[in-house]
């Protein structure tokens, strides 16, 4: 139950489904915006870059909280879904098309390409789904890799031109940072609508009981299609992003590895919230980013292991993240912080 | 009050001889379903009429159940016809017939268990919301509106329930009495012109029968809804019931006014035993 500090009542039916319920949380939330807003001006290169990655991850893991957190559909070709719009895009700009047009329209490829998955989920459940998206990752790699080498650039890769809107060109890495960032928020903004929206609703119906919801009205192939097709969307913008960030493309970029250090990212967050995609994605690329800064100097402590440390660092992370959470909190930390908060309220009394 | 008295008071307000002449709301003619070589409904022709209770009744494998997913769509029957407000609906899947005015509940409940008491009834409201997703998405003013004025709707429904008080709380914290009634809350949010109970009684104590009794015979008179209630429990069947159709071995035994179906010999010798 959405337990609220006392005092604190909701007088409309328009309060009672606010997602920011006091002013103090008006504040905090403020507060946090302007920080993200001046991030760059305070700390270095260094660490807005990590904020750029850590933007994008955030875009498409929030896609992913969609179709596997919501909708119960569990894929393992977001990465792919990604690439699908990095590649779409860059193919895009590499044409001349606008640059504003070619973010929203690799999310549209990446939309179509995940909709082949999503017609699949329609006939098959759980694990022989999550089977059949891993698909997803080596039709994208052979496609790719076979189509004409000068649209996507083949085996090689590909380099994308600069982002410009006007006549500015996005090439630094503070005025790529305010980009993701202005796209991230639209994108948090529009997941949140659809969550509360009657789709959000209809996608945890599904989840929970297929049956059920097509007793109650509810189209469930259409649902579990619209959620791959919303998912990949969000895998297909910040595929674009990444595109015109990191200005050279490849298909190693967008492995099943990726995609499963996605799922990591959901399952540490918490499955089933927004916020909690935001989260893992914050946590996992934060440890990433310290396991590679730890690297050189652990070569250093340990010269026999040579520079696989880094790449075994990593794996070993993984699996030890995916597993300390599912063994002591499968929910994730988003539901930590729920029951701390119902703690903070409640006390000094044990029980509401 | 006691259980007889509260329900055969307003069992009297619509007697047998009136329902013929209502209106058919939803028809199922010459139904035939089989599993491999099991005859699960042989030939059963069934009128739903408006604003009466009909009662299904029948020993174990009678085939009740089998009917009552015939009628929403989860089997397909190989013959027969199903007219739903004089639309043909055999062969639609579960949502479309949902769509044309088909509500039920279930033995078991069937909650959606991550959500809450509200969002499971909000559910019900799915099909009749315009929302598209890319409205959802940018959830304009007229989004939310729309969102708030279903809330509305959804809000009677929980006081005619009388399950304010746990309006926020996740389903799956909730006893067997109250999932049943938030179940019923699900189907009544689809503004249904057709309700169809599966054992709404099976597993309640006497206190929990007599609550949801109430809710049905409410419900009956603020909706002139038709109710098809499939039951077990033989007293609630008597008292609520305008007619009684019974079913054995997925054939039709039996269809009229619960004192005749209490007359009636063959009735009596495949259902009721030699004891009634």
């Amino acid at each position: 139950m959405a337990l609220l500090p006392s005092g604190v009542f909701a007088e409309s039916y328009a309060a009672d489904r606010a997602l920011v319920r006091t002013g103090k949380q008006w504040v905090a939330l403020g507060l946090f915006v302007a920080f993200l807003f001046v991030l760059p001006l305070i700390f270095g290169t260094r660490l807005t870059a990590i904020g750029n990655g850590i933007l994008i991850t955030a875009i498409v893991v929030v896609g992913l909280q969609i179709t596997m957190g919501y909708a119960g559909q569990i894929t393992l070709g977001q990465a792919a879904f990604m690439g699908v719009g990095a590649f779409a895009a860059a193919a895009l700009a590499r044409a001349g098309a606008p640059f504003w047009l070619c973010i929203p329209l690799g999310g549209v490829a990446a939309a179509v390409f995940g909709l082949l998955f999503g017609i699949a989920a329609a006939r098959i459940k759980g694990f022989y789904l999550a089977l059949t998206t891993i698909a997803a990752q080596f039709v994208f790699q052979l496609a790719i890799v076979n189509l004409p080498t000068d649209l996507f650039g083949g085996s090689h890769g590909l380099s994308v031109p600069a982002a410009s809107i006007g006549s500015l060109r996005l090439t630094t890495e503070t005025s790529i940072y305010y980009l993701n960032l202005i796209v991230c928020i639209i994108m948090v903004c529009g997941a949140f609508g659809i969550v509360r929206s009657r789709y959000g609703r209809a996608f945890v119906a599904v989840r929970e009981d297929d049956v059920a919801a097509g007793i109650l009205g509810i189209n469930v192939v259409g649902a579990k299609v619209l959620a791959f097709l919303i998912g990949a969307f969000y895998a297909g913008v910040g595929g674009a992003l990444w595109a015109s960030y990191i200005r050279f493309i490849s298909v190693e970029q967008f492995t099943l590895f990726n995609s499963i250090w996605m799922i990591a990212m959901i399952i540490i967050g918490g499955i089933g919230s927004i916020v909690g995609a935001i989260v893992g994605s914050v946590v996992v690329r934060g440890l990433q980013e310290l396991v590679t800064a730890l690297g050189p100097v652990l070569n250093e402590v340990f010269p026999a292991f040579g520079g696989q440390l880094v790449f075994a660092g990593m794996n070993l992370v993984l699996g030890g993240l995916i597993t300390f959470f599912l063994i002591v909190e499968p929910k994730g930390l988003m539901h930590r912080w729920n029951k701390l908060k119902q703690a903070y309220r409640l006390w000094p009394y044990p029980h509401a | 009050m006691t259980q007889t008295a509260t329900m055969s008071t307003a069992a009297g307000a619509v007697g047998a001889e009136d329902v013929r002449h209502l209106r058919t709301v939803y028809s199922a003619e010459e139904l035939r379903l089989n599993f491999g070589g099991v005859k699960a409904l042989s030939d059963v022709s069934m009128d739903i009429r408006d604003d009466e209770l009909l009662a299904v009744i029948g020993p174990n494998g009678a085939g009740k159940t089998s009917l009552l997913n015939v009628l929403s769509g989860l089997y397909r029957p190989q013959q027969g016809r199903l007219l739903l407000n004089g639309e043909d609906v055999r062969g639609l899947s579960t949502h479309q017939i949902a769509k044309r005015g088909l509500a039920r509940t279930f033995q078991s409940a069937h909650l959606f268990a991550g959500m809450s008491v509200l969002d499971n009834i909000m559910v019900g409201r799915h099909h009749l919301m315009r929302t598209n997703p890319l409205q959802a998405f940018a959830y304009f003013p007229w989004t939310h509106r729309e969102e708030i004025s279903h809330r509305e709707a959804v809000e009677d429904i929980i006081e005619f329930l009388e399950i304010e008080a746990i309006r926020h709380q996740p389903v799956d914290a909730l006893g067997y009495g109250l999932r049943k009634r938030v179940d019923l809350g699900r189907a009544l949010a689809m503004e249904p012109r057709v309700l169809l109970m599966d054992e709404p009684m099976a597993g309640m104590n006497v206190e929990e029968k007599e609550d949801l009794a109430r809710f049905i015979l409410d419900l009956r008179e603020a909706r002139k809804m038709p109710v098809v209630l499939v039951e077990h429990d033989m007293s609630v069947v008597m008292d609520l019931a305008d007619r009684v159709a019974v079913l054995d071995f997925g054939r039709k035994l039996a269809e009229g006014a619960p004192s005749d179906i209490q007359r009636n010999p063959e009735v009596i010798a495949a259902y009721l035993g030699d004891a009634a």
